[in-house]
């Protein structure tokens, strides 16, 4: 097919490393060995090192329902939990489940409250074949970025205490849908008091002016981890022939008629961030400058990133809706220039 | 045995399902076979089929979500334990989950049950009738495992029960409905994400060229259905394929949709939409516009302090 030699083209030009097609032999990462789990807990090995897990294993499975069950929120904050096992210095996540609370950034404890759900799930998903343990936790911020916040922070610092080994994931749904691409981080917090030896470059990732306080303040206290996804052989296939029936989909799809509001609302946030940068610059201009910065830029050039972000996803949308346009509905202009009053065309010449 | 329905429901099944059942069933295959211990992954290729292979496991569980009218919309679904002494799903287990997914999704119902494997069989017919106290007419989605690369649909197929009178005797037996795949925009693209594991974050051009080539398949895949089309309107036309006149109605009904929509309003809105996306265009580069004036100011601050001997103390011009 054309269109696999213009991905292979263009993956080979921007150097992505493509995963092997994993072959029914490598499904063996879905085996769940308990003796080893259970060695592996009692030597914890992380217990030393603050740093020791880096690495993050999604199945295409945790993913799926973690970004549906976000998204299904809509602008409330969601959470569940998430099932799977260790493999070195890597947390492989195999599934993951909603749970019963409403999550609202105040409620410390909403875990207490989901216990029993959680109980109750872990027996009968036992039951049923499942037997991994719960290896971290999940939750969505929508609108608002891939980040932990000041309560999330302690709650990830107390379950890394007492639950080991314990991941901390959160999930942007709006920003995915309007991005495009999925928008999820995994964090682990060190412990209190230690400071990181050397600083994490994160990427960088605009947040919501009513947010930033609480981000900055925080933002030292843990370390993300690098995401991998993985799928078994026969998701591979299945999910081929998915494309052949859901690029219909793919089409129509219209991000720019879903996310109005939410670029209504980065455009006026990013208009306060304006104002705040103008107060600031007009405050400099009195003396020299300080020694340059090199590492931290400054508030206009944040902003300026910011805007330029947004517009390109603007552009997309609009990009897909004019293609669409041409595609289906420029048959009129062809009807018109050829003045015929016979029925209509076909629309792919031969 | 299995023929086309004619209840007149719509099924939608969303992708999720199809992603639930194939890793239940590679979960139960993986954990019957283990894999040895040493994994080399070379010539491993046989190892599966080493010491026990077994024939493929058959999984059971059961589909949950939304009938509106006569849409049935299939959104997820969980496993259930099948008991092989009565040859049926174990009840208070498929009531326990029931409970705890009623708590997180409270829209759902379970709509019917799920299990893989090649054809339906009779034994399946006696679930199907244990299902109907819970829903008069559930679904039977079966997927069958068995990975095909000749085979371009996917190998999952959805039954209905129907009360047939066979030999004078009304019996119920499975017919094959047809479905369509549903999908909300953020379940689209995480599987997008996971299937052509496309590379996330990265500048500009790249998800501008992830953006573009994501379209350019799907418009690939309409023209090719559309040369498909044209090749057997082609051949009808010289007589070398008989002349169906219901795939005709078909596909004139389908051309005279073209244009999609044509109304003044349309036009109003769509250069509203565009001029906005012009607007917030002019906006970006003029807040990149005034940065860049602001750093050149900064850097010519720098450059040319008044305040100190060093740097000239010519003018600039």
């Amino acid at each position: 097919m054309d269109s696999s030699i213009a991905q292979k083209t263009w993956e080979l030009e921007n150097n992505i490393l493509t995963v092997e097609k994993p072959d029914p032999s490598s499904d063996s990462i879905f085996y769940y060995d308990e003796a080893a789990q259970a060695k592996f807990q009692q030597e914890k090995p992380w217990a030393n090192d603050h740093h020791y897990f880096k690495r993050v294993k999604i199945s295409a499975l945790a993913l799926l329902k973690m970004v549906v069950h976000a998204r299904s929120g809509g602008t409330i904050e969601v959470m569940g939990l998430m099932q799977g096992k260790t493999d070195g210095d890597a947390i492989i996540v195999m599934d993951a489940f909603a749970l019963p609370v409403e999550g609202t950034e105040t409620r410390v404890n909403a875990q207490a409250d989901a216990y029993e759900y959680m109980v109750d799930y872990s027996q009968t998903n036992k039951q049923a074949g499942r037997l991994e343990n719960v290896v971290g936790w999940y939750h969505s911020h929508p609108g608002y970025g891939c980040w932990l916040s000041g309560i999330d922070v302690s709650t990830q610092m107390l379950n890394q205490q007492f639950q080991e080994p314990f991941l901390a994931v959160v999930i942007d749904p709006t920003r995915t849908v309007s991005a495009g691409k999925v928008e999820i981080g995994a964090f682990r917090t060190y412990p209190e008091g230690y400071k990181p030896t050397d600083d994490p470059i994160s990427e960088y990732q605009t947040i919501p002016l009513n947010k930033i306080e609480d981000f900055g303040v925080h933002c030292k206290q843990y370390y993300p981890l690098d995401i991998t996804y993985f799928k078994s052989s026969l998701d591979c296939h299945l999910l081929d022939l998915l494309w052949n029936k859901y690029w219909v989909n793919t089409l129509s799809s219209s991000p720019l008629l879903g996310n109005g509001d939410y670029v209504a609302g980065q455009i006026s946030d990013l208009a306060e961030k304006l104002e705040q940068a103008e107060n600031q610059l007009a405050h400099s201009r009195i003396g020299p400058l300080g020694p340059p910065r090199k590492k931290e830029e400054s508030q206009l050039a944040k902003i300026t990133r910011d805007s330029a972000k947004i517009t390109v996803e603007q552009v997309h949308g609009l990009m897909s809706q004019v293609i669409k346009d041409i595609l289906f509905n420029s048959v009129r202009q062809s009807n018109r220039s050829h003045n015929e009053q016979s029925g209509p065309e076909p629309m792919v010449e031969a | 045995m299995a023929s086309s329905s004619s209840s007149g429901l719509t099924f939608k099944l969303h992708p999720l399902v199809i992603v639930n059942i194939s890793d239940h069933y590679t979960r139960v295959k993986s954990q019957m076979n283990p894999p040895p211990p040493t994994s080399a992954t070379s010539n491993s290729n046989n190892s599966n089929g080493g010491e026990n292979n077994q024939s493929p496991p058959r999984v059971y569980g059961c589909v949950i979500g939304v009938q509106r009218g006569r849409t049935v919309e299939i959104f997820n679904s969980f496993e259930l334990l099948y008991d092989p002494s009565t040859h049926s799903l174990d009840r208070s287990f498929l009531e326990k989950k029931q409970e705890l997914y009623k708590k997180v999704f409270p829209n759902f119902y379970v709509l019917g049950w799920y299990s893989t494997g090649n054809d339906a069989e009779e034994s399946d017919m006696h679930i199907h009738k244990a299902l109907m106290d819970v829903n008069e007419s559930p679904v039977y989605v079966l997927l069958n495992p068995a990975i095909n690369h000749a085979q371009k649909d996917l190998p999952v197929t959805i039954y209905e029960s129907e009360l047939h009178v066979i030999d004078g005797i009304p019996q119920l037996i499975f017919v094959r409905s047809s479905y369509t795949i549903e999908t909300v925009e953020a379940e689209r693209i995480s599987v997008d994400h996971v299937a052509h594991l496309k590379p996330s974050g990265g500048s500009a051009a790249t998800q501008l060229a992830a953006q573009l080539t994501g379209i350019h398949s799907a418009i690939k895949m309409l023209n090719s259905r559309i040369r498909v089309l044209h090749q057997y309107l082609v051949g009808m036309q010289k007589g070398d394929l008989p002349c169906e006149n219901a795939l005709l109605r078909q596909v004139s009904s389908l051309l005279r949709r073209l244009p999609a929509t044509e109304s003044e309003k349309f036009q109003d809105d769509f250069l509203t939409e565009y001029n906005d996306t012009l607007l917030v265009t002019y906006l970006a580069t003029f807040t990149n516009c005034s940065s860049t004036m602001n750093d050149l100011v900064d850097k010519f601050n720098t450059a040319y302090d008044r305040h100190s001997r060093r740097g000239g103390r010519t003018a600039f011009i």
